[in-house]
């Protein structure tokens, strides 16, 4: 007996034919959004809060399967996700770019962030605030840090992990479930804690 | 002791309990969405013994030979159970949202093996990883408290009476009746058994 064989009663991606080119499950892709051949998206929330003017916004290529995916997008972010990648309920949180390779793994409720979302100086931080209230419809926001994240491939990061803004994670690396990486993280290694501490090679 | 079979009465998904799942009748399944994950073929992947509740959220993502067992009024609320061989959960064991207990990395450690299991993933109908790489089972004892986002890694076992603070990550086991806390988590002080 294998895993493949196992009886469908309920199925957990959706009632729909499966796998055709580039699908995605739960409506209809925003126009702005690449997906490559027997690529899967599925989950209520993936495109629920994507607000890109990019095009393509959101670049994914073949063979991926991206289950319970949010895609938290601003107007000027831009998402490239290479082949083969796995991930379950990742959510990324986009105002950039977040570049993510091939071959990478990423579990349950882990967050990609590529900005901090508010100024860090507190009078800035009150101007963003009030920006941001039901009262500040014309008011423009202070200028908010980002900055890129890479992800290379062969990556593997656990559940409940996060990645924070201006991170390369180099190729191959092992993020154990529940890091917190803030700085670029070699490639091969084998981290942990918060903040992440080498813990070995791969 | 009478198990829950079929469907629930109070169920808003259509889901049933899987067939070799003994839940007692006393128990509290909140919703069978959390079985929406379970694809386990071992003769019993699942018991849930009296007075024990499973609350919205908790998902059983129990691989084809995993066993998932959760002792007499246990409480677990919205918990990922990603479980490829043993999860063992002692009686009055109280586990909080978001928690993670892993008995599995699914994949090869090895980036090279790693993507021959990738490159295999999308010819298959649900993409699940059932593959037993590096799983390792996970006990956890009578009368232990975790902690919210904490997750519990691999081959870890907690005694008896213990807590883990949230947000924690246990990586190596903790002995009966220890408060231990932190990424990684360390031992924090002792309990009064």
């Amino acid at each position: 007996m294998n895993g493949e064989e196992y009886s469908d009663t309920t199925s957990r991606l959706s009632s729909k034919e499966l796998l055709q080119t580039g699908y995605w499950v739960d409506g209809e892709l925003p126009e702005n959004v690449r997906v490559g051949s027997n690529t899967i998206i599925t989950g209520d929330h993936a495109f629920k809060r994507f607000h890109s003017r990019q095009n393509p916004a959101l670049n994914i290529g073949t063979d991926c399967t991206l289950e319970g995916v949010h895609f938290a997008i601003g107007k000027d972010g831009h998402i490239e996700i290479g082949n083969y990648s796995y991930f379950t309920n990742a959510i990324l949180l986009c105002e950039l770019e977040i570049k993510i390779g091939s071959y990478v793994v990423i579990g349950w409720n882990t967050t990609i962030a590529d900005t901090d979302f508010h100024p860090i100086a507190p009078a800035e931080r009150i101007a963003d605030a009030i920006a941001c209230s039901p009262l500040g419809k014309n008011q423009t926001r202070p200028e908010i840090v980002r900055k890129k994240v890479i992800i290379e491939d062969d990556v593997w990061i656990g559940p409940n992990a996060t990645i924070l803004k201006g991170v390369c994670i180099g190729e191959g690396a092992f993020i154990e479930a529940g890091t917190l990486v803030v700085k670029d993280i070699p490639p091969r290694v084998r981290v942990i804690g918060n903040p992440a501490q080498i813990m070995g090679k791969v | 002791m009478t198990a829950l079979k079929g469907t629930l009465p109070w169920d808003w998904y259509s889901g049933t309990i899987p067939d070799n799942a003994i839940i007692d009748e006393t128990a509290y399944v909140e919703t069978t969405y959390s079985f929406n994950l379970y694809r386990s073929h071992a003769p019993v992947g699942l018991q849930i013994g009296k007075g024990s509740s499973i609350y919205l959220g908790t998902m059983f993502d129990v691989g084809t030979y995993g066993r998932v067992s959760l002792g007499n009024y246990s409480l677990m609320n919205s918990v990922r159970i990603i479980c490829d061989e043993e999860i063992k959960i002692g009686d009055y064991a109280l586990i909080s949202w978001n928690v993670v207990l892993m008995d599995t990395y699914r994949v090869p450690f090895n980036p090279v093996e790693r993507r021959k299991e990738l490159v295999r993933i999308p010819k298959r109908k649900l993409r699940n990883i059932d593959a037993k790489h590096s799983a390792r089972p996970i006990h956890i004892g009578a009368n232990v408290w975790i902690g919210f986002d904490a997750c519990v890694l691999p081959g870890v076992t907690i005694g008896e009476g213990s807590i883990i603070g949230a947000r924690s990550v246990v990586t190596t086991d903790v002995a009966p009746y220890t408060i231990a806390a932190g990424n990684p988590a360390r031992v924090i002080r002792h309990l009064e058994a």
